[in-house]
């Protein structure tokens, strides 16, 4: 590896749950009733005598993503037993994999272009979840729910290429990016953890593992926190020692678990009960041709039908969004379908606080809107109010148009009629155009636009305002 | 009684099977008093079962017509799990634990109307070849001819129930490295250990994984394929199993043995094999040249020299990760919760585990940990798949190849005391390889000497059951 020369040197292992019905290993499903252990069975409890089966579709899933990021794949899927003593382990061994991941040497490029290489994706189970009743530090004892027990995961572990709190949270959002697109990963109730490797220059890039991020917000106040912290010890002329620490998210700090003198030692052997998996040439080609259009690809697709570049990478990196502009593309113009679905869209679901997934509004609402822009039935301003009122509450946007009167005047002589009652109501503003300052036109403009509440097409205005005052 | 015999009064109601079955059960108690041949004696549920077989009888459902172990008492080696009935592979770790199901092989013998009378006593996990490394409060099982002595191991209860049983009954074993043909031979039984993936191993408590096969011990070779015949098969629930043809045995015992060509191991006689041992098996080679068998002597190296190293590499570093998740948290052994879960597990397996249970724990950790995985378990690994392949490239050559099962005598309890790991492992040389390379082989009892039994073993190629049963057939009623 050649030696690091950026500030700070960062590397992640993701784990993401893959949004199959059934566990890896067993038939239980990965979700449904919370009372605790109620969705085990002997396999995901680990009792004596039970073995595994592998859920293939798991195992496509994964496969998507190794695809996806640009991954080696090995030939064959053989999975491994990383033993260690803890509660949450059924058996006291995860089946995991080991020296032959399923993917390697992929890369995944973050939306400012930098590319971010991935040494590894591999699939392992999930252990069970532990519940500290009076809070990590001071309970007695812990409870163990074996629901999550089996679930399966894709490990994502990154080269350290990260050089920032920032670039941390960009890689973790544009891999949920991916992982949404390839409907491999429950965006409402998929969880997605890191542990992150951070080092930085002044102490030698000495290494330390934070533990238990969840999600990329998380990541970015973890890492600026745990980078501040190691540039003060520096600073005070402490020195950064190789060590395990937790993030504790309430609080918003790290703490140590345990000095690392040595690396861990799992004793990994082979799974026996599980026989190697071809993946053959074939299975990889089925799942291509199933494999949906990922971001990079839209984004592409986007810009070639004329889309600006920035309106283009933000529709791409949102699944449902770009579902949306597709279906409004066909019908719209798609420089305008562009413009208003990034921008008042985006406007008014983030001001509602909204998904777009959780909202009501659809394609069918966007193309009448747009329709009517497009042909200047309305005016932008009256669109805008529209598409507010959408977003809380879908409606057939034709009749409301009709109903509300809302329709854009442009009947030349009607227009007239407002030009010349606001050019006569404020002579002042016609003084200062004429002498040289154009912004006073804007404000007559805008008389005439209050006085027909929106509805004048401004373009017919403009042209009538200074045919009259010349 | 003729097993078929048996089943065909059974069915025409001329045994009353709940009668017979309460009357053998008092046996089995019996017998156990003396030998401990049984962990668990399921009274219960083979009362049950004969119930529910008279019952069908009574109501002449057309089903009882052709099941093929109708009223037949099969016992269990302990590590395979039975519904309901304590499971504990004979270890204290286990003690109380209950499984929620049956292992597919219970399934299905209990599909074919055999009814389970008990779980049988076995070395903890299978560490062993004299079932004396029972568990902490276990007791040990003897020999049904000399009680002085071992009825081997680790399958030991089965095979000495074979024997020592003066009723209709079958034994189920289980074997990773030996633990059906050496107490089978030890017992003047037939015992069966199939090829690797042929019966599902799904519910059996592991040991290790790429070398456990259950299999079945019976007094006669007909008794032995017929348990065979009705266990083996692909499961969904096993991703080993194999999806292979049926074997069909019945057809193969009644095949002449004409044409068949037998290669003698070179190495399995001479120098650490009793003159006795040596002297039945030759005896039993002979009869089968007789019945018109060719026999050719070869030499096996990788087999020989290195089975037994790459055995316990791959089996320790197996069992102790199988072994780690019995910590008293979810089933078998508690003691009272007190400290870190570390001190908790650290307690709990400390004085439930034997001694020969935390030496393989031992050997496998080490085996696989980091700085001595590639010198170890990764080169037993692949020093595996040569004796494979040498095996593999005799059977181009050999029907099956025969040896003696074990080099000695059945040793006396006050003997193995006496003797090192190292030297009670060695008993097993001939044994092992098969077990490596996943091969089927059978134990045959082929004479006795100074009034105990000698076992052949016949090994014979990845699913070539029939073969071997075919020859084990000339020995029925030696």
């Amino acid at each position: 590896m050649k030696p690091f020369t950026s500030d700070v040197v960062i590397g992640i292992e993701c784990h993401a749950e893959l949004s199959a019905k059934t566990k890896l290993f067993c038939g239980c499903p990965t979700k449904g009733s919370e009372e605790p252990n109620s969705r085990t069975c002997e396999i995901c409890l680990g009792m004596p005598g039970s073995k595994p089966v592998l859920n293939k579709k798991a195992v496509e899933f994964a496969l998507k993503l190794c695809l996806a990021l640009n991954c080696e794949i090995s030939p064959e899927l053989i999975f491994s037993r990383k033993s260690y003593f803890y509660p949450d382990m059924a058996k006291n061994y995860q089946i995991s994999q080991y020296e032959i991941p399923l993917g390697r040497n992929g890369k995944l490029r973050l939306k400012d272009g930098k590319e971010i290489g991935i040494t590894r994706v591999h699939m392992e189970e999930d252990p069970a979840s532990l519940v500290h009743p009076a809070g990590l530090k001071d309970s007695q004892y812990v409870l163990v729910d074996y629901n999550r027990s089996g679930n399966p995961l894709a490990e994502i572990v990154t080269e350290p290429d990260l050089e920032s709190a920032d670039e941390a949270r960009n890689f973790m959002k544009q891999l949920i990016t991916v992982l949404n697109y390839l409907e491999i990963f429950d965006i409402n109730s998929g969880i997605i953890k890191a542990d992150a490797n951070i080092s930085i220059r002044e102490s030698g890039y000495t290494r330390v593992e934070i533990k238990n991020i969840t999600g990329f917000k998380e990541i970015e106040r973890a890492l600026s926190y745990e980078i501040s912290r190691q540039k003060q010890e520096v600073r005070a002329g402490k020195a950064i020692h190789q060590e395990t620490r937790s993030w504790d998210s309430e609080r918003g700090i790290t703490f140590s678990l345990r000095k690392k003198e040595t690396e861990e030692d799992y004793g990994y052997i082979i799974d026996a009960d599980l026989t190697a998996i071809d993946i053959s040439e074939n299975w990889l080609k089925e799942i291509k041709r199933h494999m949906p259009e990922l971001a990079q690809d839209k984004l592409k697709k986007f810009v070639g039908m004329g889309v600006k570049k920035d309106d283009a990478e933000i529709i791409a990196a949102d699944k449902f969004l770009a579902a949306m502009f597709e279906k409004v593309a066909e019908e719209i113009d798609p420089v305008l379908a562009a413009k208003w679905l990034r921008r008042e869209l985006l406007r008014v679901l983030n001001y509602s606080k909204k998904e777009l997934h959780e909202a009501e509004i659809t394609e069918k609402h966007m193309i009448q809107l747009l329709r009517l822009v497009e042909s200047r039935k309305i005016t932008d301003n009256v669109a805008s109010k529209i598409l507010e009122k959408l977003v809380e509450k879908p409606f057939d946007v034709k009749e409301y148009v009709k109903k509300e009167k809302l329709g854009a005047v442009s009947d030349a002589s009607e227009l007239e009629k407002y030009c010349k009652e606001a050019i006569e109501e404020n002579p002042k503003a016609v003084e200062d155009y004429k002498k040289g300052e154009a912004k006073a036109l804007n404000f007559i403009v805008g008389k005439i636009m209050q006085k027909t509440k929106g509805k004048a097409a401004p373009k017919e205005v403009n042209e009538i305002v200074l045919r009259m005052i010349k | 009684m003729n097993i078929n015999e048996f089943i065909r009064q059974v069915k025409n109601g001329e045994i009353d099977i709940v009668k017979h079955t309460q009357k053998i059960i008092e046996q089995c108690k019996k017998i156990n008093e003396e030998h401990n041949y049984f962990n668990t004696i399921s009274a219960e549920l083979a009362l049950e079962q004969a119930k529910e077989i008279k019952k069908l009888l009574k109501s002449k459902d057309k089903s009882i017509k052709g099941k093929k172990l109708l009223g037949v008492a099969v016992s269990v080696k302990d590590s395979i799990c039975v519904k309901n009935v304590e499971s504990t592979a004979g270890s204290k770790i286990l003690k109380g634990y209950e499984p929620l199901f049956n292992a597919t092989v219970i399934e299905k013998i209990i599909g074919e109307g055999g009814i389970i009378i008990g779980k049988t006593a076995q070395d903890e996990f299978g560490f062993g070849s004299f079932s004396v490394n029972v568990g902490l409060g276990f007791k040990i099982p003897k020999n049904p001819i000399d009680k002085e002595r071992t009825c081997g191991g680790s399958s030991g209860g089965a095979a000495g129930l074979a024997k020592a049983a003066d009723f209709p009954h079958i034994a189920l074993g289980e074997s990773t490295g030996g633990s059906i043909a050496e107490p089978a031979s030890f017992c003047d039984v037939f015992g069966l250990c199939p090829t690797y993936g042929r019966n599902s191993r799904y519910g059996l408590i592991d040991f290790g994984n790429s070398l456990d096969k259950i299999g079945p011990v019976g007094k006669t070779c007909y008794e032995t394929a017929l348990l065979q015949e009705v266990i083996e098969g692909y499961d969904r629930n096993d991703s080993t199993s194999l999806n292979a043809k049926n074997g069909n045995y019945n057809t193969f015992l009644k095949k002449s043995l004409k044409g068949m060509k037998i290669g003698i191991i070179k190495e399995s006689f001479g120098e650490g094999v009793a003159p006795e041992v040596e002297k039945n098996v030759r005896k039993g080679i002979d009869k089968m040249k007789e019945e018109g068998i060719k026999a050719e002597e070869i030499s096996l190296e990788m087999p020989i020299k290195y089975g037994l190293a790459v055995y316990y590499m791959i089996a320790t570093s197996e069992a102790s990760t199988n072994l780690a998740k019995y910590c008293g948290m979810r089933y078998g052994a508690i003691e009272k919760l007190e400290g870190s879960f570390n001190e908790y597990f650290t307690k709990v397996r400390s004085s439930s585990f034997g001694a020969e249970a935390k030496r393989r724990i031992i050997m496998g950790t080490f085996a696989r940990m980091s700085g001595f995985r590639d010198a170890y378990y990764i080169k037993a690994a692949k020093v595996r798949t040569l004796i494979i392949n040498e095996y593999k490239k005799t059977f181009k050559k050999f029907d099956a190849l025969a040896s003696p099962a074990v080099p000695v005598l059945p040793p006396k309890f006050s003997d193995i005391e006496k003797m090192s790991p190292l030297q009670n492992y060695m008993l097993d040389i001939m044994l092992v390889s098969p077990n490596v390379a996943g091969l089927p082989h059978l134990s045959v009892p082929v004479g006795y000497e100074k009034g105990l039994p000698v076992g052949m073993l016949l090994t014979g190629d990845h699913l070539q059951e029939g073969k071997l049963l075919q020859l084990g057939n000339v020995f029925e009623g030696n």
